[in-house]
């Protein structure tokens, strides 16, 4: 492949902890150039958060749809081996490379073999032990929806291992006594992109964390209003499935905000607005208030999204942090006591919801591991994975951004893994 | 087009009950055994799974056949790894039809088992159809010229130069001015922490000149790119003269430009109203003769003319607020905002670090934006503190307009000439949201300030994201259409093809084209529409807007569409 460019050059294994998109673009980008690459991921799908995104800013497409070509693309690629439900285990130096040993949980049903007929969920839900712990269905799910081909895959924590799907699978697929498998790697590099976590917010009780079925976060909220989730797309209550009135979506939550996290997430407050802006599209009549101390705004044509967002669909914006909010159990209302700094008066206003957005912390790893392989100067006050000699990061791990910058940024750590391999080898 | 006539074989695929509880499939075998086109119907408990590829291509090579059908689950679920499994075995897809009898069939009518068999037999009517009238686009590969060029010499595209440089891709920078460095050789210091420009530049020029591969012409500028991707022929305007040479990548970096605030705020009208980089131009000499300075941001940007954030001036603002603190005794800052773009967390820092060190940050209000006092000299700026609600009047020595940037004007015609287009603001623009730095054309990549306004930092980090990109793009020796490269998941879609005879050359393509990839060939004697296979992605927009159908997509042909919604309707062929 590389006899055209004149110099020989042998690339060797790459590592990739995490599958979101930082981590597959790195992982095609390297794989385009020849590398062969292990992309390691803790969830049972690829796409990270943003998979779990309904719309993405600034053009409102579907986040799957883009996604979609892309993890396609990395399952498919002959240079990816993409390891799913994957922890890694250990992580050291040897030499001028990368020892890494990986524990990969066992697929019960084998995707390669699975052809999706569905016997082993019905099997499993008529179940009466599994039945008893999920009323609706087993312990077997489809992988994601949109896998491409589609699989069953099963839940660990809700299986009895009666083993009745075993016996119903035509194809033998399916195998519960399969052990964990663990993988020994020789990298010659390793790039972090263990992307973000929303921060516990318990510590911080004037924000109400927890304390109600209708204040949630932002990614719940998603979660719960987006067209996969069980809403099918309608924004209703939490509490008592009616459709609320009035949305509070507070901004800086934790964040910019020393007791918690200091810096700006810098994707929340345009998460907000497309959030507000999406839920006005179903349901006009829905009040949406957006709570900040910036409207910030950083990205490409990102001010006009919010601009149109804001003047297109009325979505009101308050400036400042609310200072207290309470739910008012009686009246099914949620409370939020704020000061209006532009009129400078201070208020109380009742919400049907609310959502929390802000407190995003970078890299959701696996702390054994991070704590082994990153020092504390690495890892910096505010935790955040900086370089490290043949180590890289990229996406939100290594700090906060967006899906376009952190697209870019795991381009930039994949060039840097190809020099500095091309370096020592 | 011509129909293929050679015998068929038909695989149906019993998915252990799947399909065959719904369709019975021994009938629906003897059924379509009578159509003449068929050599065998075969029917098989499961097509997809490993050792059952085998055994089929093994059967299908000692009966001579070369066309195959097969009837089985649609192509999202497992029938792409069927067809994939049978590529692998060197059968081309062109031969290869697939019928959804699962998802589309049997599991959609469970509860109607009357019309299934019906549908069955529709559906592999339409298949042997398209299996009849589907065509093979060939020619999709030209060889990869291994070398790329850049077009400007900021950080952003020296950055990318170099890494390719680090790579061993010989590499052609061109730049517009007389000297390199763009932007960084007009600014005196960097965000965050004060740094100089230099601790990004030096690095960069240094690996410049070791690098024999790097070539630069300055005061040049690109007169013309045509060619296919990974292998476009470049003609450049030297001082020296003409230049042409090839190059397989191209990498977008021409930065943009500050936009002086003339019309903005008295500018030029009173002394001492400066722009932001007449104020780093004399940090950086030291002349700085003022005690209380006004900062106001968002000028000339996020209104009707410019409705963009440039989000790099507000950091600029604090830095060189916190230079000013720093270099004259006593001095008093205050930056007028709208929202202050510190994301993350250096800039949040940063931020911190401004208030900390006493500089005021007063938000005012678009609707009654600062009014500065003073006939011949600046005395004060008048303004409505939004967050007190009160009229401010803050003395003042200067005041220093922060603006955005701005695209080039020339922009314009570097997109004309690279046949890229650009975003309404005119910055170029890449496929949002999951490939930023590519764009509609293969083989052109974006970076910097050119695709949107960026920092110094980022700008570098971009340029060797976009290296990455036109690495990975120039490994392969061959550049193949990206309908054929596999890259596109799916059935192949094919590149357009033109049937000159048929052609009319009305150019109603070329106008349609979204991928550039049509254009017109101009002879003594007619004129003629041609289509570059690299650049088609086979989308078909092409095929709709032409009036005679002389443009099309083998693999999915108007004749072919016909030919199945015929077989599908007329109830000929096998019934």
């Amino acid at each position: 492949m590389y006899a055209h460019l004149g110099k020989a050059y042998s690339p060797k294994k790459i590592l990739i902890i995490g599958g979101g998109v930082a981590g597959i673009t790195a992982a095609l980008d390297l794989a385009a150039s020849g590398a062969s690459v292990h992309l390691v991921e803790r969830g049972s799908f690829l796409g990270g958060n943003v998979a779990k995104l309904e719309k993405v800013y600034p053009t409102d497409h579907c986040a799957f749809c883009h996604l979609w070509t892309e993890i396609k693309k990395c399952m498919d690629h002959p240079c990816v081996t993409v390891h799913l439900q994957t922890r890694v285990k250990k992580l050291s130096r040897s030499g001028r490379d990368f020892q890494v040993l990986i524990a990969e949980a066992p697929a019960y049903i084998d995707p390669e073999r699975c052809i999706f007929c569905g016997k082993c969920r019905k099997a499993c839900a008529s179940d009466k032990k599994a039945a008893g712990i999920h009323a609706s269905s087993g312990a077997i799910h489809q992988a994601w929806e949109h896998a491409s081909p589609p699989f069953y895959q099963v839940d660990f924590d809700m299986c009895s291992r009666c083993g009745d799907c075993q016996t119903v699978c035509p194809t033998g697929a399916i195998d519960i006594n399969r052990p964990e498998k663990s993988v020994q790697i020789l990298a010659g590099g390793v790039i972090w992109a263990t992307g973000f976590r929303e921060a516990d917010l318990s510590s911080l009780k004037e924000f109400g964390s927890d304390t109600h079925p209708d204040i949630m976060s932002a990614m719940e909220f998603e979660a719960w209003a987006g067209e996969q989730g069980p809403c099918r797309g309608k924004v209703k209550r939490r509490s008592d499935g009616k459709t609320p009135k009035s949305i509070a979506f507070v901004q800086c939550v934790g964040a910019r905000d020393r007791r918690l996290l200091p810096y700006c997430a810098s994707v929340c407050c345009m998460h907000a607005v497309k959030q507000a802006k999406w839920v006005k599209k179903r349901k006009p009549e829905i009040e949406c208030t957006i709570f900040l101390t910036d409207l910030r705004t950083i990205g490409k044509d990102y001010y006009g999204y919010a601009k149109r967002g804001i003047e297109d669909h009325g979505l009101e914006i308050i400036r400042g942090r609310p200072g207290l909010i309470l739910p008012l159990i009686e009246r099914g209302e949620i409370a939020v006591k704020y000061e209006d700094t532009l009129v400078q008066q201070r208020r109380i206003r009742a919400f049907d919801m609310v959502v929390l957005n802000g407190g995003l912390e970078m890299g959701a790893c696996q702390p054994a591991v991070s704590k082994r392989s990153f020092s504390k100067e690495a890892l910096g006050s505010t935790g955040a994975l900086t370089r490290q000699e043949d180590e890289r990061a990229c996406g939100f791990c290594k700090g906060p951004a967006d899906m376009a910058d952190s697209i870019i940024g795991a381009s930039a750590a994949a060039l840097d893994t190809i020099i500095l391999n091309k370096v020592k080898y | 087009m011509t129909p293929k006539s050679s015998p068929v074989i038909v695989f149906l695929c019993r998915c252990f009950g799947e399909i065959d509880r719904a369709i019975d499939l021994k009938r629906l075998a003897r059924g379509i055994a009578r159509s003449r086109s068929i050599a065998a119907v075969e029917i098989r408990d499961s097509l997809c799974l490993v050792e059952n590829l085998d055994e089929l291509y093994s059967f299908f090579e000692k009966d001579g056949a070369d066309r195959i059908l097969i009837g089985a689950c649609s192509w999202r679920a497992r029938g792409a790894s069927v067809i994939g499994g049978l590529a692998r075995q060197m059968l081309h897809p062109a031969n290869i039809e697939l019928v959804d009898l699962r998802e589309g069939c049997a599991w959609i009518h469970e509860e109607k088992a009357g019309i299934t068999y019906e549908k069955a037999i529709n559906l592999i009517d339409m298949g042997l159809a398209a299996l009849e009238f589907k065509g093979k686009t060939e020619g999709t590969a030209v060889d990869t010229c291994a070398t790329a060029l850049v077009i400007g010499a900021g950080p952003a595209g020296l950055s990318a130069a170099v890494s390719l440089g680090k790579l061993g891709i010989p590499v052609h920078i061109v730049e517009r001015k007389s000297e390199i460095g763009g932007m960084l050789t007009f600014i005196s210091s960097l965000y965050t922490g004060n740094r100089d420009p230099n601790e990004i530049l030096s690095p960069l020029l240094e690996a410049l000149e070791s690098d024999s591969r790097i070539k630069i012409s300055t005061k040049s500028r690109v007169t013309s790119v045509d060619g296919t991707p990974g292998n476009f022929n470049i003609t450049l305007f030297t001082p020296e003269g003409e230049r042409r040479f090839s190059a397989g990548a191209i990498i977008v970096a021409c930065g943009a430009r500050p936009v002086i605030p003339q019309g903005y705020y008295r500018y030029g009208r009173l002394q001492n109203i400066i722009s932001q980089m007449e104020l780093e131009g004399r940090l950086a000499k030291a002349s700085i003769d003022a005690k209380r300075i006004v900062f106001i941001q968002c000028v000339a940007a996020r209104c009707k003319e410019r409705p963009y954030c440039s989000t790099i001036c507000c950091p600029s603002s604090l830095k060189n607020a916190m230079r000013v603190m720093g270099a004259v005794p006593g001095a008093e800052a205050v930056i007028l905002h709208r929202d202050i773009m510190t994301q993350g967390v250096n800039l949040e820092d940063y931020y911190r670090r401004a208030m900390s060190m006493g500089i005021r940050f007063i938000r005012f209000d678009p609707e009654h934006p600062p009014v500065i006092e003073g006939e011949h000299q600046v005395e004060a700026v008048n303004v409505y503190d939004v967050l007190s609600g009160k009229y401010l009047r803050l003395d003042a020595d200067m005041v220093v307009l922060s603006t955005p940037l701005a695209p080039h004007e020339e922009n314009g015609e570097l997109a004309r000439i690279l046949g890229l287009r650009l975003d309404r603001h005119g910055f170029f623009s890449g496929s949002e949201p999951m490939h930023p730095l590519t764009t509609s054309v293969d083989g052109l990549f974006l970076c910097g300030s050119a695709r949107w306004p960026v920092s110094a930092d980022q700008a570098v980090l971009q340029g060797r994201a976009a290296a990455m990109k036109a690495f990975g793009f120039l490994t392969d020796s061959s550049t193949k259409a990206a309908s054929a490269s596999g890259c596109i998941p799916g059935p192949p879609a094919g590149s357009a093809f033109v049937e000159t005879e048929i052609c009319s050359g009305c150019g109603n393509c070329v106008a349609a084209c979204p991928f550039q990839a049509c254009s017109l060939l101009k002879s003594d004697q007619s004129t003629r529409s041609f289509v570059d296979k690299i650049r088609c992605k086979g989308c078909g927009t092409c095929m709709s807007v032409c009036l005679n159908g002389a443009i099309q997509i083998p693999e999915n042909n108007t004749r072919r569409t016909r030919e199945m919604l015929k077989s599908a309707f007329s109830r000929s062929g096998i019934h």
